[in-house]
């Protein structure tokens, strides 16, 4: 009797073993970018073949089992995070592996059985906000929007009813990234930080970049080709953009980009594997040492790249290349398509927001425009202004949802479709809002942020693009993936503005004041209104006199009464 | 009588050419300022376009209803949809200019004004034939002359056509514009004993700001001394109610549901918005204590509407237009939006109560508040905003004389109207057995 069920105890681990398969890849992506910097991916990628649908997130093996739970109860189909720190610079460095936005961004759809969406993504922002120490607290339906056509679904989707009402994003460019936030994030990785790739994960140098986003990336994937199944797939993921000019040389190793060598790979790993992107080397020669394993040469969408791969193993290992030969003059190509973002105007009173997409490509370009705007920065849709190359143009499709004071941001989707080799300027025009007194933040002065608008399309052509096919999701996966387009999300800067303060001292003079002038107006009425006129006799007396008469009078009536009380 | 009138006329009273020549001096200067390069700077000033009646708003939901988005989902838009069908009409219907209709309700507003002068100035005239046994013997000098009732209606006029304040209004292209059109023409239909026009327009302005709901006493007050039998004057508030639900369903039926009346009738009474105008209420609930401000929102706007409603009522009964100038001054000083739209409107009734100016005293002291907070007003405004060199405590203050000195105004002129009925009948003698007296409020 006993037996039996200590038997079952000891290997119903080994049973979930078996049953529930997971795979774990980590892969360390580098590219020496246009000009002075060192573009640097960590790319972890765990992959369960399980039911989305079905798993409770009871017992799990790699999986986090932390994020799993907070899945599974805020019923969400699939989910985006990101903090980041610094601006990705389209023109120069090309495109990410994973598109961010400046500050935290958190988009999410959830599951089509689910009842009150905005109530689950409140509180999914509440719980991820305990899970990676970052302010997404502050994530409600004042600033979240539900994009219609930006946000489609990365992974497979089973529902019928695929609309935008199951889809939230919200992004707070006012958050500021750090070591708080790495440090739990690394606790979701199966080695955590202390073996494997993710051990170089240093805060005290990764935090020192231009560029640093941490992100995780949740969804359902086809477990093969036929799709018969869904696997739950998890990326997790650290850009960073190294500069040259920070780290002093143009020689780069371990030791210098994140304080320390590699300590071997991560024994759960089934994969451990160094991508570097050595196609630079024609014209900016460096040397690697030690020399790769092996090269990959990628052809995709009419561009061949060619990487040197390194297999970790299970021991010490360091690298460093060798910057070699002269400086030359590097021309750059700016990438099919980038956008700037800008405030004009002066003073507190009315401004405008202008969006810059750029088409630097050869054929005509569809994108969508996104733009979440705050509902402190009231923006009129009949200003709406649509330049191309200085002609005014039509945008193909309009989705607009105006915003309420305290309640809902404004959401202004555009498709726009840009002429080959054009610059196309969205503006419209917004009023500063006078906010109550305790709804300044404590730095009143230094200003309100509005986030950033997200520009999307299908790029033809996969000219400096490093992006991972919607199937893939490792690294690996991207190397002679040609597609029919290539979905970049560009997005552009964080705007600041600052709001006409009122004086935070004043509130009881001001109460004071303004009821003094109703008073003002209460005193004479009431007098007017319940009394009557009447003549009386002119009193020319001085004061003086009157007291003096006043005295007298008081003394002769006491007298008086004395002279009563003896005569009785 | 008449016949001494138009006698007397022929040197004091203005000539219908002269009333002719300043209405089209008056539009002159509103056409010219209008198709200036400063109409955008006088209609981006915040004395003149608050939220509630800014052309630019109005623009805004006519846009989106265009592209098929409910105006009312957003809070940009504050205007009656009764209203905004009245400006879909105008600009996408008939496709009139917009400026040229702003141009011809104030050029319409100044006429109507006109009559309503002429009107009361006829009532005041009867009443005086009517009263003039019971006045005291020497108050003769206070009688009204001729030339005053045929002068006062140009002056009105003048005042209106040539007050700055309603000038910029109307070169600003804020739609108090349209409310003053219908408050006029109010005013005329009452006046003229028209029960049913009047309630209609009343209704109107009603929809439109809301605050004009309290003239309903004084209209009530008109129309039981026009049937003299109590059971048809309550039938007007009746009617009202009536007006005013037929509107609302209208108003119901174009804009799909009740979303209006939170984005309009909410947004006057709890005042979400606080962008700075010339009223009171904008720098108190910037800093007013969370906890207090619904206690406070109550009392201010109790206290612009239905405070001094019945005492001034009962006080006045025997003069309704005074009461409704006085309604309409209080209205403008305490309401939640208001404008230099809606004083100018006021100072321009002004000319109405020229029998009264003798009596009043604070005539120069309001004269000078209103040159000084109009100069500063502005001034200071650019330098909180745009040079960053004052702060919000010194718009507040302009603000603030800017109240007191219409407060002085309304009360001067209650209190002169007050002093003048004592004079008619006591006299101008102010003794008590000989000796100097005084007149005082007891």
């Amino acid at each position: 009797m006993f037996l039996p069920t200590l038997l079952v105890l000891i290997f119903s681990p080994f049973g979930v073993l078996t049953s529930k398969p997971d795979k774990f890849t980590e892969e360390l992506f580098i590219k020496p970018l246009y000009s002075d910097q060192l573009y640097v991916h960590f790319h972890f990628a765990t992959k369960w073949d399980t039911n989305p649908e079905q798993e409770t997130f009871r017992h799990t093996h790699i999986f986090p089992r932390a994020l799993g739970e907070i899945v599974e109860r805020y019923n969400v189909q699939e989910l985006h995070v990101s903090l980041t720190g610094g601006l990705w610079r389209y023109e120069t460095w090309g495109y990410p592996i994973l598109d961010a936005a400046p500050g935290a961004e958190v988009w999410a759809w959830f599951k089509d059985t689910t009842e009150d969406v905005d109530q689950n993504w409140k509180l999914l922002a509440s719980s991820l906000s305990g899970l990676l120490c970052a302010s997404l607290n502050f994530i409600d339906k004042a600033n979240s929007i539900r994009p219609e056509y930006t946000f489609k679904p990365k992974g497979v989707f089973s529902g019928s009813n695929l609309n935008s009402s199951f889809v939230r994003y919200s992004s707070l460019p006012r958050e500021i990234v750090c070591t708080e936030n790495l440090t739990p994030w690394k606790k979701l990785l199966p080695c955590e930080s202390k073996s494997g790739l993710a051990s170089l994960l240093n805060s005290g140098y990764i935090h020192n970049t231009r560029y640093h986003s941490v992100a995780i990336h949740m969804r359902p994937v086809c477990r093969d080709s036929s799709c018969e199944f869904v696997s739950l797939e998890l990326q997790q993921t650290v850009s960073l953009v190294y500069d040259y000019l920070i780290l002093g040389t143009k020689n780069w190793s371990f030791r210098k980009l994140f304080g320390q060598g590699l300590m071997g790979r991560c024994p759960l790993a089934e994969t451990s594997t160094i991508y570097i992107d050595t196609t630079s080397n024609t014209s900016v020669p460096f040397q690697l040492t030690p020399s790769p394993d092996d090269y990959v040469t990628s052809i995709r969408g009419g561009h061949v790249n060619t990487f040197a791969k390194y297999v970790v193993r299970p021991y010490a290992m360091s690298l460093n290349a060798n910057f070699l030969g002269k400086e030359s003059v590097l021309l750059n190509a700016p990438p099919s398509l980038h956008a700037n973002q800008y405030i004009t105007g002066y003073g507190q009173e009315r401004g405008g927001i202008v969006t810059k997409i750029y088409n630097n490509h050869w054929s005509h370009l569809d994108v969508v425009v996104l733009q979440n705007i705050p509902w402190y920065v009231p923006i009129y849709l009949h200003t709406l202004k649509i330049e191309v190359n200085g002609l005014e143009a039509e945008p193909l499709k309009i989705r607009y949802i105006p915003g309420r004071q305290r309640e809902r941001p404004y959401h202004l989707e555009l498709l726009l479709k840009l002429p080959a080799r054009s610059v196309t300027s969205v503006s419209v025009d917004f009023d500063y809002v006078f906010l109550k007194w305790q709804e300044y933040p404590p730095d009143a002065n230094h200003g309100f942020y509005i986030g950033s608008a997200i520009i999307s399309a299908n790029l033809p052509l996969a000219r400096n693009f490093t992006g991972l096919p919607q199937d893939g999701s490792t690294i690996a996966d991207s190397f002679n993936a040609s597609r029919s387009g290539y979905l970049v999300q560009v997005r552009t800067e964080n705007m600041v503005i600052t709001l006409p303060t009122p004086d935070f001292s004043m509130p009881y003079n001001v109460i004071c004041l303004a009821c003094t002038v109703v008073a003002l107006a209460f005193g004479p009425l009431h007098n007017i209104t319940t009394k009557r006129l009447v003549l009386t006799v002119k009193d020319n007396e001085k004061l003086i006199v009157k007291i003096k008469n006043k005295i007298v009078k008081v003394l002769t009536d006491r007298r008086g009464g004395e002279e009563k009380q003896s005569v009785q | 009588m008449a016949h001494g009138k138009t006698e007397k006329c022929e040197q004091d009273c203005y000539k219908g050419g002269t009333v002719l020549f300043m209405y089209l001096t008056g539009l002159g200067i509103r056409y010219w300022l209008m198709f200036s390069r400063y109409q955008s700077i006088i209609a981006n000033h915040i004395e003149i376009s608050t939220p509630l009646n800014s052309w630019k708003r109005v623009s805004e939901g006519l846009c989106l209803q265009s592209k098929g988005i409910n105006p009312y989902e957003g809070d940009l838009l504050h205007e009656a949809p009764i209203t905004i069908l009245f400006y879909k009409v105008l600009t996408q219907w008939w496709k009139l200019d917009i400026k040229t209709i702003f141009l011809a309700f104030d050029a319409g507003t100044a006429v109507v004004l006109y009559f309503v002068a002429k009107k009361y100035m006829f009532h005041l005239f009867i009443e005086q034939e009517e009263n003039k046994k019971q006045y005291a013997l020497n108050s003769k000098e206070f009688l009204l002359s001729g030339s005053d009732f045929v002068n006062s209606p140009v002056f009105v006029a003048s005042a209106f056509l040539f007050n700055p304040y309603t000038i910029f209004n109307c070169v600003g292209q804020s739609t108090v514009v349209f409310h003053n059109f219908f408050i006029a023409l109010f005013l005329f239909c009452m006046l003229s004993g028209s029960v049913i026009l009047s309630v209609l327009s009343l209704a109107i302005c009603t929809m439109m700001s809301f605050y004009p709901i309290v003239l309903i006493i004084p209209l009530f007050l008109y129309s039981n001394g026009i049937y003299k039998s109590k059971f048809r004057a309550i039938l007007t508030p009746i009617l009202f109610i009536a007006t005013l639900a037929a509107f609302i369903t209208i108003s119901i039926g174009l804009s799909n549901g009740t979303a209006f009346m939170k984005n309009v009738y909410g947004f006057i009474l709890t005042v979400p918005d606080l962008q700075p105008n010339i009223g009171l209420f904008w720098y108190f609930f910037t800093e007013m204590f969370d906890h207090f401000r619904d206690l406070f929102i109550s009392s201010f706007q109790i206290n612009a509407t239905v405070l001094y409603l019945i005492p001034l009522s009962v006080k006045f009964r025997k003069d309704p237009f005074l009461l409704t100038f006085a309604i309409l001054c209080l209205i403008s000083v305490f309401k939640s939006y208001p404008c230099l739209g809606d004083v100018g409107f006021v100072l321009s009734l002004l000319p109405c109560f020229i029998h009264l100016f003798n009596y009043s005293q604070q005539g120069f002291l309001v004269g000078v508040i209103f040159l000084i907070t109009t100069a500063l007003g502005p001034i200071l405004w650019h330098l909180w905003i745009y040079s960053n060199s004052a702060n919000a405590n010194f718009y507040f203050g302009v603000t603030l004389a800017f109240a007191i000195a219409q407060i002085f105004l309304v009360t001067d002129i209650l209190f002169a109207y007050l002093k003048r009925e004592f004079c008619l009948n006591h006299g101008k003698e102010r003794k008590i057995d000989g000796k100097d007296a005084l007149l005082i409020l007891e």
